[in-house]
């Protein structure tokens, strides 16, 4: 009930190699789901195979209880379903405001450019300085308030982060987060891969552990966030 | 030799860089887009110079509304050769798509041979001429290279401030990341393709009314294509238009100093030379 992604015993992986063996996760209406996992188990992954970039082997994903498991990941964008992938992947040779349009290029998007622009320049008063500067030739930082800008620009039912917070300064990080946040209250539905298990598990509301490829651990971001096994392996305590 | 001369060369030679400079944007762009080097190139020229004969001779059509003829015959035969021979293997390796380009060349001069033979074809076609003191420059070049860069303006105004040609753009720079935002980045190859096509036959269709050619006269704009990609910096319309300048004006420049023979030796001279020195491109940025 309630839940708008839903991926049913999904495999996938590269060529012939598998890296996703049988997942299966509901992501609910309004809530932030964080999928964590250390390196190389799989997050990424699961995103790229949840957008189509790699093809699922089998299983099932639905969105709003349909099946959308073979379609490309441009009408999965119109659908709503947004990733700011891993590593930015910015129009480097185009400006910040070229970003921001592109971003915003489904029919239901462009509609509302103009108001989601100011937005993005409201959190990011840098980028707005800057909006004719190649995307680049932006610091790393600015680089990924741009990425997450233009995940932001595609008015996203659901939208996907993959380790937003690699490459910031700890403060960027805070107000990363502070953004997620202000996303949350504003009740949209996120699914968030962090490195920074800690914080990501602060803000989030359900979690999902991935280890080597396998579903290992899933459930209330308040429990998960007890269970030993976290903590030694992701927290550090 | 008089300086008077020497001028009217090198304009004639300027004016014909234009057009070269849009023959070389119609590659360039592609392998821009896609990383795909085109090596039908020459052919789609050369069938756009047949494409204008027939429009001409057959239709009795004024050769510039052949042009316009041709270039949207272009763009849509650029997205049917796309669809066709390019798609499937555009993630192949490299030699897959030039083996592929390789065949559509082979097929398009086949059949133009069989259709047309390879004795020289020209259009009758004059617009006067202006005197430049003991020189004269045909009215033909004039109005060709005015063509031809009304072409790269429309073709810069679309890539920078039409919605469909920042896509272009987008798709050049990451297509992963444009099929994120929503584009459909197989319409968005597909169009390109087209307008590579466009340009390739559209220029055939200009130098068609200044010279003679046969079906195989493509080959030789089709080289020097790659010359002007190589000065440009393949995958930069601009330096397009700029090297298609500078192989117009050693052309203008080399018959007043040397036999006509020695321009191809010099061109791929400095091909070389660039390749070695600067491969990115005079123009190009280093990626
Ligand atoms: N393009 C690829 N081709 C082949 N194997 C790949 C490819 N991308 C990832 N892999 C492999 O798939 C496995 C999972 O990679 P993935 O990127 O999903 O991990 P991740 O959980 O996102 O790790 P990280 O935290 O380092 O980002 C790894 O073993 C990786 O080597
Ligand atoms: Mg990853």
């Amino acid at each position: 009930m309630g839940s708008i992604l839903e991926l049913q015993n999904v495999s996938s992986g590269y060529g012939e190699v598998q890296v996703l063996w049988d997942i299966s996760m509901k992501m609910e209406e309004g809530k932030l789901t964080t999928l964590i996992g250390s390196n190389g188990a799989g997050k990424t992954t699961t995103l790229r195979t949840i957008m189509h970039l790699i093809h699922p082997w089998s299983g099932k994903i639905l969105f709003r209880g349909h099946d959308i498991t073979n379609k490309s990941a441009h009408l999965k964008v119109a659908l709503g379903l947004v990733l700011v992938p891993e590593g930015r992947q910015l129009f480097t040779n185009m400006s910040i405001m070229e970003n921001l349009e592109m971003g915003a290029f489904s029919d239901k998007a462009r509609k509302k450019m103009e108001g989601n622009i100011e937005k993005v320049f409201e959190l990011f008063p840098r980028l707005k300085e800057r909006r004719n500067q190649k995307a680049g030739t932006l610091s790393g930082g600015e680089q990924q308030m741009l990425a997450i800008g233009r995940g932001m620009m595609a008015e996203p039912d659901v939208l996907m982060f993959d380790e937003p917070s690699l490459g910031l300064a700890p403060i960027l990080v805070q107000e990363l987060f502070g953004i997620v946040d202000r996303l949350k209250e504003q009740k949209l539905t996120m699914l968030l891969v962090e490195q920074n298990v800690h914080l990501a598990l602060t803000v989030s509301d359900y979690v999902y552990v991935l280890t080597s490829g396998r579903m290992e651990i899933e459930g209330p971001a308040a429990e998960v966030q007890k269970m030993d096994k976290v903590k030694k392996a992701y927290l550090g305590i | 030799m008089s300086i008077n001369t020497l001028a009217a060369s090198i304009i004639d030679g300027l004016l014909i860089g234009f057009v070269y400079g849009i023959a070389a944007m119609g590659l360039t762009l592609i392998w821009g887009v896609m990383e795909v080097i085109n090596l039908s190139h020459g052919a789609l020229i050369a069938l756009g110079m047949f494409g204008a004969l027939l429009a001409v001779q057959s239709f009795g059509l004024y050769p510039y509304l052949a042009f316009i003829l041709v270039a949207a015959f272009g763009l849509v035969l650029g997205i049917i050769v796309y669809s066709i021979a390019i798609h499937r293997i555009l993630d192949a390796p490299d030699l897959t798509t030039l083996l592929s380009t390789f065949a559509v060349s082979m097929i398009i001069i086949g059949a133009g041979t069989a259709a047309f033979t390879t004795s020289p074809r020209n259009i009758e076609f004059s617009l006067g001429s202006v005197n430049v003191g003991s020189s004269i420059i045909l009215g033909t070049k004039v109005v060709a290279a005015i063509i031809a860069i009304i072409t790269t303006v429309l073709l810069y105004l679309f890539l920078y401030r039409t919605r469909t040609g920042k896509s272009i753009r987008a798709v050049a720079n990451n297509r992963a990341a444009a099929e994120l935002m929503g584009i459909p980045s197989t319409k968005i190859l597909a169009l390109s393709f087209g307008i590579g096509t466009l340009l390739a036959m559209g220029s055939g269709a200009l130098i068609a009314t200044l010279f003679p050619f046969t079906i195989l006269s493509g080959s030789t704009y089709e080289l020097k294509s790659f010359v002007i990609g190589v000065l440009g910096g393949l995958g930069n319309p601009a330096g397009s238009l700029v090297g298609g300048l500078i192989l117009g004006f050693i052309e203008g420049l080399i018959p007043n100093f040397m036999d006509t023979s020695w321009t191809p030796v010099i061109e791929f001279a400095l091909f070389v030379l660039i390749l070695l020195v600067k491969p990115q491109g005079l123009f190009g940025s280093e990626e």
